[in-house]
């Protein structure tokens, strides 16, 4: 088939693609000419055309800053402890609700456990401060009425990071299982009767079947976590952090908030986010090697 | 492409030349029509002939959005802004446009209008002085010199010098600050039935109420069952400032100027001798139970107001009259527990037996005009009708008779009006631009206002609040020209100042030094040397 017939009899495909290819020339690729900003003396009332370009001034400046370093430290920390946290829950999640033999309850699980999901963050916010907070706090007010010392699950910077996991953990897992649950829909049912043959038990069954057929797509997502290691979201640190736990709840995320759009220089925000775009893709990168290397599995 | 902005650049300077034609017919119109009673229906016919046939120029003013539109009416559309474009934009072929800015985004919202360039309003304001110094830096505002003294004769004598000094930026005027009308900030309150009910006398000093506050913890007159909270706090200003700065020492001029660090639109005490000793009594009142335990979540009072409000708290610091307003918090209060009386007090004392509070600069908001407006005039104009005859009075205080009565010069807000008279004036405060509080000539007459507005039991109360709130007052302490070592750390400062506070709070007694010299060196390093070493060069500078 020449080329011609070839675009003749796909060109509907082709057609599709162009939507989400618009979406990236106008969102992803479009505001990459805004990275220039870093380089300049950025004044927003001459534009980025009109403003001056410093080099690399602003990417002394921010590296000379003590908050920078300590908002890194606490991104790639919250990061770290989420991956061995909440990576792993979505995983363990799914398998449970693929042995689920009931099919009315396996859907009414999933419904509930999706339901977080779809609540914004500042909701979120408010609920923890409900059900933590160590004055009026649901869990305290159970704690002390036993007869225990109130625990300052919001204000201790340990038993803080305890309440961002288990919060993070109770919003993503449910969603996450999506992934995997639509992984499992793809093994093969005749393994699982050979097995039931053999006289494998449950444990042996999810070990030697289900977990080696969801290897690729854990490897995937593993990669991908890796690459967002020092991109944080922004809602959840902010929403869920306070000035008594700053000194771990501080990410860059908020200090790119905090230095750029509060505080209007925009100049410094660019270079954060710059950086954290660089390190993003190595990490990316070296993940994908690795795990070529050692699995031979990849994504790119 | 090029054509067609020449094209529009021609088109410009035709809008201009319209408005400017406008601007004079308008002018001499006014000028005539002054001495006729009050500006308005007089010029309007005045001047309806002459620019009949030109086009109505289009006038846009950022306004607060609160989310507290009546139904009935929006931000963009209600009494307010009918009275303005029947009383000022009508008359001057002129029609007023007003722009939401939600009141809580009020910066960043105003930073992105700014940036886009082209839908920027005529008239933008904020409160932040930071912002304001940004903007007059980097050359985007409007020189208001001349404009003002050609078009707002009126504007300039009511804002006067003092207060316009506020809107200079390198002896260029960038803003015109709005006058504001009562200076006082805060007071305090104490839960006077608790008093009563364990036979305590008022307390008068810092050491009296730290004696209160322990019996309240101790005997909880409140029956709360052990959740009584002695000391209310928050990390808003209004908790903490009374506090802190009863303990800061008598400072000579000097230390004023170079020790304060002002931070956003406040000074902060972080480096004056005396701070130490208030974080020290807060990390004891901490220790002892006997102030808010999560006071370090709570950064806009929320928490705070519903304890009051449910009657938990037996005493607290707060903006002078805010607890009085109708539906207010004293008003939950005592939906709540009937018997509950709220008395104003005047208790944290210096070592000179002072009580020392902040007051504000006299200036509310920095009125601007963006650099790439195009109706600087009619921008002036605008606040000039507001500042001229009794308009600005009608605009803050609705219709004579439905909204107010007269008493002795003061109007005497009529709080049983229809909803619908009453709504009138939900926004009064986001619309009399020119001027923060009620303007009534002089500061007795303006807090007498204020106390007639509050409903009639707690107007007694409210004046008490005023009085102290104005009494041992000392002024901010400002340079003649901005620091700009606070413009660029003065954000990430004030959030590790609000760190300090709660930290060296919450540690046990015997970690209070650590922590408090290791927060020190931090906020030093992140700006706060960088500051002090400005301060002092500019103070050598000035003398």
């Amino acid at each position: 088939m020449n080329a011609f017939g070839y675009l003749r009899r796909y060109w509907q495909l082709y057609a599709l693609l162009v939507f989400p290819l618009l979406y990236f020339i106008i969102f992803k690729y479009g505001p990459m000419y805004g990275i220039v900003i870093a380089f300049k003396d950025f004044n927003f009332f001459q534009g980025i055309n009109g403003s001056k370009w410093i080099g690399l001034d602003a990417f002394r400046e921010v590296f000379a800053m003590g908050d920078f370093y300590k908002t890194l430290r606490n991104t790639i920390m919250l990061n770290f402890l989420d991956l061995l946290v909440s990576f792993p829950a979505p995983l363990i999640v799914a398998i449970m609700l693929y042995e689920l033999k009931s099919a009315w309850f396996k859907k009414l699980s999933q419904t509930i456990l999706y339901i977080p999901h779809f609540i914004s963050w500042v909701i979120i916010g408010g609920i923890v401060y409900q059900v933590f907070g160590t004055q009026s706090g649901m869990i305290n007010n159970i704690i002390t009425s036993l007869g225990f010392e109130a625990v300052p699950f919001l204000t201790n910077k340990a038993d803080w990071l305890v309440t961002y996991l288990i919060v993070g953990v109770w919003q993503s897992a449910g969603w996450g299982t999506i992934i995997y649950l639509a992984a499992l829909t793809g093994i093969n049912r005749e393994l699982f009767e050979a097995a039931d043959v053999d006289g494998a038990g449950r444990v042996r069954k999810i070990w030697s079947i289900t977990l080696p057929s969801l290897k690729p797509t854990i490897v995937t997502l593993l990669i991908i976590s890796l690459g967002n290691m020092i991109a944080i979201g922004f809602e959840r640190p902010y929403v869920i952090g306070n000035t008594a736990v700053r000194e771990y709840s501080d990410v860059l995320s908020t200090f790119v908030y905090r230095v750029g759009i509060e505080s209007g220089q925009y100049t410094l925000a660019t270079v954060v986010g710059l950086f954290q775009a660089v390190v993003g893709l190595l990490f990316v990168l070296g993940a994908n090697y690795a795990s070529k290397k050692l699995a031979d599995q990849s994504i790119l | 492409m090029v054509q067609k902005r020449r094209h529009a650049s021609f088109k410009k300077r035709t809008g201009q030349l319209v408005a400017l034609s406008i601007a004079g017919s308008v002018l001499l119109a006014a000028c005539s029509s002054n001495n006729a009673d009050n500006g308005g229906s007089a010029s309007a016919t005045a001047s309806a002939g002459s620019s009949a046939k030109t086009k109505a120029a289009t006038l846009k003013v950022e306004v607060f959005d609160r989310g507290n539109s009546p139904t009935g009416s929006s931000i963009t559309k209600n009494y307010l802004t009918t009275f303005v474009q029947d009383n000022f934009g009508t008359p001057n072929n002129i029609n007023v446009q007003y722009v939401p800015v939600p009141r809580s985004e009020e910066v960043n919202k105003l930073n992105v209008l700014m940036a886009s360039g082209t839908d920027v309003p005529d008239v933008v304001f904020t409160y932040d002085t930071p912002t304001f110094n940004r903007y007059a830096q980097q050359g985007g505002l409007t020189d208001l010199g001349e404009l003002l003294d050609q078009y707002g004769p009126n504007l300039k004598n009511f804002l006067g010098e003092d207060t316009l000094a506020y809107g200079q930026y390198d002896g260029k005027l960038y803003a015109l600050p709005a006058r504001r009308s009562h200076l006082g900030k805060y007071a305090s309150f104490i839960r006077q039935d608790w008093l009563d009910k364990l036979s305590l006398p008022m307390p008068q000093t810092t050491d009296e109420l730290y004696a209160t506050l322990k019996a309240f913890k101790d005997k909880d007159p409140g029956q709360t069952g052990g959740k009584v909270i002695p000391l209310g706090m928050s990390i808003a200003p209004a908790q903490y400032e009374p506090l802190i700065w009863s303990f800061i020492k008598p400072t000579s001029e000097e230390q004023r100027y170079t020790l304060t660090q002002q931070l956003g639109s406040n000074d902060f005490p972080t480096l004056l001798p005396g701070f130490k000793d208030a974080l020290q009594f807060m990390n004891k009142l901490y220790n002892e139970k006997l102030i808010s335990p999560d006071f370090g979540l709570d950064k806009d009072k929320t928490k705070l107001s519903q304890n009051v409000s449910s009657g938990l708290v037996g005493f607290f610091s707060e903006d002078d009259m805010n607890p009085f307003y109708a539906d207010g918090l004293y008003a939950t209060l005592q939906k709540n527990m009937p018997d509950a009386k709220l008395a104003a007090v005047d208790v944290y004392t210096n070592e000179e037996g002072k009580h020392p509070k902040p007051e504000y600069t006299p200036i509310g908001m920095y009125l601007m005009i963006p650099k790439s407006s195009k109706n600087a005039v009619e921008a002036i104009k605008y606040l000039d009708w507001m500042a001229s005859g009794d308009n600005l009075f009608k605009m803050q205080n609705g219709v004579e008779g439905e909204n107010y009565t007269l008493k002795d010069g003061t109007p005497v807000m009529n709080t049983n009006a229809a909803e619908e008279i009453k709504n009138r004036l939900y926004n009064q405060g986001d619309m009399a631009i020119i001027s923060n509080g009620k303007q009534l000539g002089d500061a007795d007459k303006n807090i007498e206002a204020y106390v007639v507005g509050m409903p009639q039991p707690y107007q007694e109360e409210t004046r008490k609040a005023l009085t102290i709130s104005r009494s041992d007052t000392f002024k901010p302490v400002r340079f003649d020209k901005p620091i700009e070592a606070e413009a660029k750390y003065g954000t990430t400062l004030q959030d590790k100042f609000k760190e300090i506070i709660v930290k060296t709070a919450m540690v046990k007694p015997e970690q209070f030094d650590g922590t408090y010299e290791s927060m020190m060196k931090d906020y030093l390093s992140s700006g706060g040397q960088a500051i002090l070493d400005e301060r002092t060069a500019a103070y050598k500078a000035m003398k």
